[in-house]
């Protein structure tokens, strides 16, 4: 058996991220062209030998439960182990009504009872929301090899909104000797919010915090006991994209337009896997054309695409023209419609004729089944 | 637990009409329309059709096909009570065990695993056509008419009925006669290979066929006539709509261009009748700057940036800038290098055409020439810089750079 654990908060639901947030937490957003952001740590996960996987979840998850289902598409669908989501159990009667958690501390509370039945001697700690290609395995050697109480995963390409991140100042033996978060302006090595520490720690930590009420993984446990605890950062330099508004989502997906950004995150020795749905091929019509797109199973293809990124089921008309948009899944371009730096999220039908057009700063979302 | 139909499909051909492609895998294997393998066509249609019972039988090069089939969890025939199983030949207490002799003999082999179900009817199926169709109503008809045996059979031009085994019936549609490949046919109705019988009939005549030693113990050859000859009742049922052999180059080759046309029968993005594949994880395809596709399907993995007309693409493919693609099947992982021309030619598995090589020719203008036709390239070989291979050539070895084979 593996003796790492991996346990996944998927709870988050970003505003920021307005239209692409509406029906879903932040980790079911689409992403890539056929993956939700979710399928990154779950594949990092599976791909470093980890068998049991427990997902927290608070609300607005059913597009989170309809993509993993059984966990099946990653080989954890197991009698043993596998799959676990994890809804906020009896928390909500003990707490407030309704709400979400307050933290990833008051989270791990919330789910005592699976964090007790855990098999493994060691649990990563992971956000759902963030798509890199982790090679867990070197991670958790790391962490056996420098005994420290908690290995945090930084990143040395700053991704993210630093009032969004926390970062770490190291000591000069390697070791973190302050922690910010949440700052104005970056200072350190940005955390990916990756961690991998032993089970009983895990325990005596939530035990602490649940005792304490201290709702913080950041604030009332990296932050207040960065010095008593041996906390070992692990730089990552591969690609990550950890959208946080609109503007930066469109951004990351835009990224994997180069294709040295595609081979960082679509490492085939590491593949990333996603709920299958059994498309036919794409089709692209007599008098179609498209350029620099990435395209997904399953569309037809008979107007212009070019600067885009089409998820699966994607039909583009005769005479529509296409550029810099994404548009998910099962989107449909009618004859002669004009989208430009547009997001059409799932379902979203756009009449013959319409014309769209957003600029990559403010890219236009159009909300799921919707029709223009 | 007891079954109404369990579905049998025949696996084990060696399909040496494909040569090239069936090197390494058995027919049922080969891949088919950019995303699929033949046999992805009768296995989705099963499930569609509300079978959940299937024995695949195997004796030729099974290791692809068993691994593609695994555990049945594509086509939702990962079941705790039936499923699908992969039966190869097995040897008996006190024999030492024979391959399939013929189609009725594979089935006749394979006795104890249908009666482990108890059914009460059996299908049989092959794995070489690509189609879809409702075994369900057939199963109705079957039993609407009473049937001992019912064959599925498609309306055929007379001038083809000398390619197919052809079924002579009377004005109920009840057979009377059954000839393999007539010169002088008296019906314009083809044996689609698919047939539904009762068990209990069934067992009955595969257990005389085998105590016949004069038998070839093949369905068409032996049993149907036997049955026929003692009067028990076989009726055609009629079948409308797209079906395809796909047992020879040309006709796999056709029958890939088929996919590329909406309308063409088979209508693969139905979502009401999808068929089912098991498709390795690939991000989506990626068209360059200088990549123009058209009338032609792309699969994910692919790299685009050259031209790729009236063409199909498996996963994996990579079509490099100034590289030109017409007519041609692109199986998983070919690579073709810039400025080569592939043309009416077929691609096995990981083949890659080398800078600037010329595979294949477009039809002469009077298309009678005998000496061409499609180029098929195996396996993993390796068409070198500036090589030109013929029309109507089969690589299957690597070709040196510069010259011709």
């Amino acid at each position: 058996m593996n003796e790492l654990h991996g346990i996944i908060f998927a709870y988050h639901c970003n505003p920021l991220l307005r239209e692409l947030t509406q029906h879903r937490t932040t980790s079911s957003i689409p992403y890539g062209g056929r993956y939700r952001l979710i399928d990154f740590m779950l594949s990092n996960m599976v791909n470093a030998g980890i068998s049991d996987v427990g997902l927290i979840v608070h609300a607005n998850y059913q597009s989170l439960l309809d993509h993993v289902g059984s966990g099946k598409d990653w080989d954890l669908s197991r009698k043993h182990g596998g799959l676990r989501i994890l809804p906020p159990f009896s928390y909500a009667r003990k707490r407030r009504e309704g709400g979400t958690y307050r933290g990833r501390m008051d989270a791990l509370v919330g789910v005592f009872t699976y964090l007790e039945r855990i098999r493994q001697d060691y649990v990563v700690l992971a956000s759902g929301n963030m798509a890199a290609n982790l090679p867990l395995n070197d991670i958790f050697e790391q962490h056996l090899a420098t005994g420290a109480d908690i290995t945090a995963v930084c990143s040395a390409r700053p991704h993210s909104d630093p009032r969004l991140a926390n970062y770490f100042i190291m000591d000069p033996d390697g070791t973190v000797s302050d922690v910010v978060v949440r700052p104005s302006t970056p200072c350190g090595w940005e955390s990916m919010e990756v961690y991998i520490l032993s089970k009983q720690r895990l325990m005596d930590l939530t035990e602490h915090c649940a005792a304490h009420n201290a709702p913080s993984f950041s604030q009332d446990v990296l932050l207040s006991m960065v010095h008593r605890l041996k906390i070992v950062p692990y730089l990552f330099n591969g690609y990550v994209a950890a959208p946080s508004t609109v503007a930066d989502y469109f951004a990351r997906s835009m990224e994997l337009l180069d294709p040295a950004v595609r081979a960082e995150l679509f490492d085939p020795a590491r593949p990333i896997k996603t709920k299958d749905r059994s498309d036919p091929s794409t089709y692209y019509g007599p008098n179609s054309r498209s350029n620099h797109s990435l395209i997904s199973d399953g569309c037809i293809i008979e107007g212009e695409v070019e600067n885009s990124i089409l998820f699966r089921g994607v039909r583009v008309d005769k005479g529509a023209r296409i550029s810099g948009c994404i548009l998910m899944q099962s989107t449909h371009i009618c004859e002669n419609a004009v989208l430009s730096h547009a997001i059409t999220d799932k379902n979203v039908q756009v009449n013959s004729g319409r014309m769209l057009m957003g600029h990559k700063t403010y890219p236009l979302a159009i909300a799921k089944d919707a029709i223009v | 637990m007891k079954k109404k139909c369990v579905a049998m499909l025949l696996a084990g051909g060696q399909g040496s009409r494909l040569r090239a492609l069936t090197a390494h895998v058995a027919k049922p294997a080969v891949p088919f329309g950019g995303k699929y393998r033949i046999i992805d066509f009768p296995l989705s249609n099963c499930v569609n059709s509300g079978i959940d019972t299937v024995g695949v039988l195997t004796q030729y090069q099974p290791l692809e096909l068993n691994s593609y089939i695994g555990n049945g969890q594509p086509w939702d025939l990962d079941r705790s009570d039936g499923g699908v199983h992969i039966l190869p030949p097995y040897i008996k207490e006190g024999d030492s065990g024979t391959w399939y002799k013929g189609t009725a003999n594979a089935i006749y082999q394979n006795m104890s695993f249908i009666q482990r179900y108890d059914p009460d009817y059996v299908l049989i199926l092959s794995g070489d056509h690509i189609y879809k169709m409702d075994y369900e109503k057939m199963l109705r008809y079957h039993r609407q008419t009473n049937a001992d045996c019912t064959i599925s059979v498609l309306e055929v031009p007379l001038e083809d009925a000398s390619r197919f085994g052809m079924m002579n019936v009377n004005e109920k549609d009840e057979i009377y006669e059954f000839e393999e490949k007539p010169k002088n046919p008296k019906s314009n109705l083809a044996s689609m290979g698919i047939y539904i019988f009762t068990w209990s009939k069934l067992r009955k005549y595969l257990m005389a066929d085998e105590a016949n030693p004069k038998s070839k113990n093949d369905f068409g050859h032996d049993v149907i006539p036997a049955m026929l000859t003692a009067g028990e009742k076989l009726v055609a049922y009629r079948f409308s709509g797209y079906w395809k052999d796909v047992g020879t180059i040309d006709s796999l080759w056709d029958a890939n261009m088929d996919m590329l046309s909406y309308d063409n029968g088979i209508r693969l993005f139905d979502s009401e009748w999808p068929i089912y594949a098991r498709t390795p994880t690939r991000p989506p395809h990626f068209m360059g700057e200088h990549a123009s596709v058209s009338h032609s399907l792309v699969t994910g993995g692919c790299e685009v940036d050259g031209v790729v007309e009236n063409s199909v693409l498996f996963h994996s493919v990579r079509v490099e800038a100034g590289a030109v693609v017409r007519y041609s099947i692109l199986m998983p992982g070919t690579v073709v290098r810039a400025g080569a021309r592939v043309e009416y030619t077929i691609l096995a598995e990981n083949a890659a055409i080398g800078v600037g090589a010329r595979v294949g020719t477009p039809p002469p203008p009077q298309n009678e020439s005998e000496d061409w036709g499609i180029t098929v390239v195996a396996e993993g070989v390796r068409v070198g810089e500036n090589a030109v291979v013929p029309a109507k050539a089969m690589v299957t070895r690597n070709v040196k750079g510069g010259g011709s084979k």
